[in-house]
């Protein structure tokens, strides 16, 4: 029973609102990942779940008991923190056997615990070594060993990643996910790095401006954001602002049509949109969004009247499995992301390229604040 | 002081290393002219000093103290052989060691306070509190302490007053005197490499200890006193200098029959006129506190290596 609750937490610090009525479950064995911009609340709102800092509002709960006011080191947590904080002065076992022989366990317990926590982590021969011997790879293992190695109830990770290079990165992700699993804990990874709370994460909390914006699995944000913000920060995005009218009536196919006022097709009109789904209209306004990947390219005049523009291109980057568009219509750009042709020739800037997209893709989205 | 030295010694290093340059013999000669008048000045005003003073100390006297121009150990052997200096010599190490450990464990939590100030214009401030005391004379300082600590003075008058004694307790001319006055004086060369040590560990390593289960005790017992072991045996270097060569202060507060170094020192000086004697026991101090700093720099030493490889 190592569940999370954080009930209407809040953070003021002077005036400044770090964290603004924050409840959020969090389940046992699960993998959640607080992700957000910086200075969203992430690190405010983990430092509570540690007890480094003390919520102004709301309750905290582990284990189902509460925690609010218990300092960290009643709390029985592991932690990983960005710079690792391995202890310079002790070595690689005595770092990993620091909190243990706080408990007061006895010597041989001590060294079949480290023993088994290096086994773990795959450092086994690294026992005798100090910190400043390791690469930052190795520190970051002995810093996961140090923190399991006193069987917490909750594994606390500061964005633990973000000091190592992107290629390390990917294998520490693996691996960080695979001994999650082995040992079954609970986990809280605190990043600002969507790619990594995606593919890391059983479920996601995205914290914006010091409130939660969502929390869902990984496809659910991605595919379904709750609003702007979520949109924008997952992935890229392109938005369009449609408008109330009269046309927007369902086609015998179940398509509405729209008019997004945000973007003109060469026509110097509103580009016509059709959507499958229905978007909620505030103020006589309605957002669609449709992901850079969702859009396809033509190099020939299409005869299609709506979910179609003629654009010209800006900007493009090739990155080896994709290329990346920036596409200007008479009014409004459009961000595209396409798999590498192989054999065509790439287009240039000033290229005329057609782009459409299905009715499905354009997602209606509740507009943010 | 600590951080201070360590950028001198990188420029040193830098400026060492640009020697290396096709314009090497020019900046050399430019360098050796910016220190020639540093150089002159401590080899007129220090070395020679220094030289004769060694010089001083072999040579022997007559019976009417008359310094001689014959040389042997006979001033070391007596330093070294007489109980009453024996005693001098153990008494010094043994007030300077005492006056260090104090210092050391007063200036701990005065660092912590420095380092955690709430705020930029707080922590000015403290620092301005811990370092103005430096800018007056020592003998001000020391002063203040017989006002306090005399048989009429303000702690015995207010105990009295207070019907707590019935007769002033003499906390004057004595070593605890001397102690405590040291303290007041040197601690804030304890306060300020340990708070530099304290500022350059890194709040997460605190963190990380709390969060295993150790308590603040816990927490400062087996990471942050260890992290700033060097901090702390910088400030030891010069407390215990400092403490072992004083004299204005054990003077006016211990009196000048205390069995320090120093007192003994300027007695055989100015009273007994014996100067061979009185330059052996000053060598002989100093080598004394070359070879107890010289052991603190290399403990300092090897925990840094062990730390940082």
């Amino acid at each position: 029973m190592s569940e999370i609750h954080i009930d209407h937490v809040s953070r003021h610090f002077d005036d400044n609102i770090a964290l603004a009525d924050v409840s959020l479950t969090i389940k046992e064995g699960e993998f959640f990942s607080l992700l957000g911009p910086s200075g969203c609340g992430k690190s405010t709102l983990l430092n509570i779940i540690a007890g480094f800092l003390e919520p102004t509002d709301g309750v905290v709960h582990i284990s189902g008991k509460d925690v609010t006011n218990l300092p960290p080191y009643r709390r029985n947590l592991g932690m990983v923190f960005q710079n690792y904080a391995l202890f310079p002065h002790l070595t690689v076992f005595e770092n990993i056997a620091y909190g243990l022989k706080i408990k007061k366990m006895s010597r041989q317990e001590i060294k079949e615990r480290v023993e088994e926590s290096l086994a773990l982590v795959q450092l086994e021969q690294f026992a005798g070594r100090r910190p400043h011997q390791l690469s930052g790879g190795q520190q970051q293992r002995v810093a996961i060993a140090r923190a399991l190695a006193v069987r917490p109830s909750v594994l606390l990770l500061d964005e633990p990643l973000s000091n190592l290079d992107a290629k390390l990165r990917k294998e520490m992700q693996f691996e960080l996910r695979n001994i999650q699993q082995r040992v079954g804990i609970t986990t809280i990874l605190v990043t600002h790095d969507q790619e990594e709370a995606l593919s890391l994460s059983d479920r996601v909390g995205i914290l914006g401006k010091g409130r939660l914006q969502q929390v869902g699995t990984p496809l659910e944000v991605y595919r379904a954001p709750a609003n702007q913000f979520v949109a924008e920060f997952i992935g890229q995005v392109n938005l369009f602002e449609v408008a109330l009218s009269q046309t927007n009536q369902p086609s015998p196919a179940g398509e509405i049509s729209y008019e997004a006022i945000s973007h003109m097709d060469g026509n110097i009109q509103p580009l016509a949109l059709a959507a499958t789904q229905k978007p909620e209209f505030k103020n006589g306004q309605a957002l669609f969004m449709l992901r850079p990947e969702r859009i396809q390219l033509a190099f020939v005049p299409l005869d299609l009247t709506a979910n179609y523009a003629e654009t010209r291109l800006l900007e493009m980057s090739y990155v080896g499995n994709a290329l990346r568009l920036k596409v200007a219509l008479a009014k409004g750009e459009l961000v595209i992301h396409t798999p590498d042709p192989m054999f065509a020739e790439l287009p240039k800037p000033g290229d005329v390229l057609y782009v459409y997209w299905n009715p499905e893709d354009l997602y209606a989205l509740e507009a943010g604040e | 002081m600590y951080t201070g030295t360590r950028k001198i010694y990188t420029l040193w290093k830098r400026a060492s290393r640009m020697k290396k340059t096709s314009t090497k013999k020019k900046n050399q000669l430019f360098h050796w002219l910016f220190l020639l008048p540093t150089l002159l000045f401590f080899g007129v005003f220090l070395v020679l000093p220094f030289a004769l003073l060694i010089k001083l100390s072999f040579q022997d006297v007559d019976a009417m103290l008359i310094t001689l121009n014959t040389y042997s150990l006979s001033q070391y052997i007596e330093v070294f052989s007489s109980p009453v200096y024996l005693g001098t010599i153990w008494s010094t190490i043994w007030v300077a060691a005492l006056t260090t450990v104090f210092c050391l464990l007063l200036a701990y939590p005065a660092a912590y306070l420095l380092v955690r100030a709430p705020s930029r214009k707080m922590r000015a401030l403290f620092y301005i509190l811990l370092v103005s005391p430096l800018l007056t004379s020592v003998v001000i300082r020391t002063f203040a302490w017989i006002v306090l600590l005399a048989q009429n003075g303000l702690i015995n008058d207010s105990l009295l007053k207070l019907n707590v004694i019935q007769e002033p307790l003499s906390m004057l001319w004595n070593m605890k005197a001397v102690i405590i006055a040291y303290v007041q004086v040197m601690l804030p060369f304890a306060v300020l490499p340990i708070a530099t040590s304290l500022s350059e560990t890194h709040v997460n390593l605190r963190n990380a200890s709390m969060i295993l289960g150790a308590n603040r005790i816990q927490t400062f017992l087996k990471v942050t006193l260890p992290l700033t072991i060097p901090g702390a045996i910088t400030g030891a270097i010069i407390v215990f200098s400092l403490a072992a060569g004083s004299y204005i202060t054990p003077l006016l507060v211990g009196g000048r029959m205390q069995p320090l170094l120093p007192l003994s020192i300027y007695q055989q000086v100015m009273q007994v006129f014996n100067l061979p004697l009185a330059a052996a026991m000053s060598i002989s101090l100093l080598v004394l506190v070359f070879i107890i700093v010289g052991l603190l720099g290399y403990i300092l030493k090897r925990w840094e290596a062990k730390m940082n490889g």
